[in-house]
């Protein structure tokens, strides 16, 4: 019986990219994995969002009326939906200027109950190196 | 019917629409909620949601399982251990 922790690190942009997408993919599926495994062994992941990341966290994304895509933000929301834990790099946030409000924290309007946190790079860094993969996007 | 869709759901979840992964682990989700002995059904039109991962979730857990096939979408009757 064992617990594998994954952490899926987010650094791209979040369009012209499948990079971001497929992190939120693979992070959702993660979840999904315990039914192969042997009994009691557990997959926990996270999902940060650091650098150039944290643009993936962003409300109100037009990715259809730009690009012709569905947005990232109801993957994000998604994400939220199912318990994820969800990190996003405090000191990139405030970098970009952005403020709480500018970002997707919470997913109620779809019944979400987990919450998005902002957290310091060195609180994202300890739960890297508490983690067995790292998977950067 | 069986004995388990034959009953009254404690709970219904709906995710038609939804593709896998999200039908189990919305399922699970649920069903953790749920207390001993209660029924969970799921209304799902993911073959693979419905034919696959649920049903060995179910089975993985020790939890009674049946599937009822309508057209076009499963009624899948899960009962917590």
């Amino acid at each position: 019986m064992a617990t594998t922790k994954l952490a899926f690190i987010v650094k791209s942009l979040p369009y012209k990219t499948e990079a971001s997408r497929l992190a939120l993919t693979h992070a959702i599926a993660s979840q999904t994995v315990e039914i192969y495994l042997e009994d009691g062994d557990l997959v926990e992941p996270l999902l940060a969002f650091v650098g150039d990341g944290v643009l993936n966290c962003l409300r109100n994304q037009k990715a259809m009326q730009h690009y012709g895509i569905t947005s990232l933000e109801q993957h994000l929301k998604n994400a939220l939906l199912l318990d994820l834990r969800v990190l996003i790099c405090k000191e990139d946030v405030e970098r970009f200027g952005l403020s709480e409000d500018a970002l997707i924290m919470d997913a109620e309007d779809i019944g979400g109950e987990t919450r998005a946190s902002i957290a310091p790079f060195n609180e994202i860094m300890k739960e890297m190196d508490s983690s067995d993969h790292l998977l950067f996007f | 019917m069986g004995e388990l869709s034959s009953a009254t759901p404690t709970e219904t979840l709906d995710v038609l629409g939804r593709v896998c992964p999200y039908p189990l682990v919305l399922t699970k989700k649920a069903i953790e909620k749920l207390p001993s002995g209660a029924i969970l059904k799921v209304i799902c039109d993911a073959p693979a949601s419905a034919e696959d991962s649920i049903p060995r979730f179910a089975e993985k857990q020790g939890f009674k399982f049946e599937s009822v096939r309508n057209e076009g979408y499963w009624e899948l009757y899960i009962q917590k251990k």
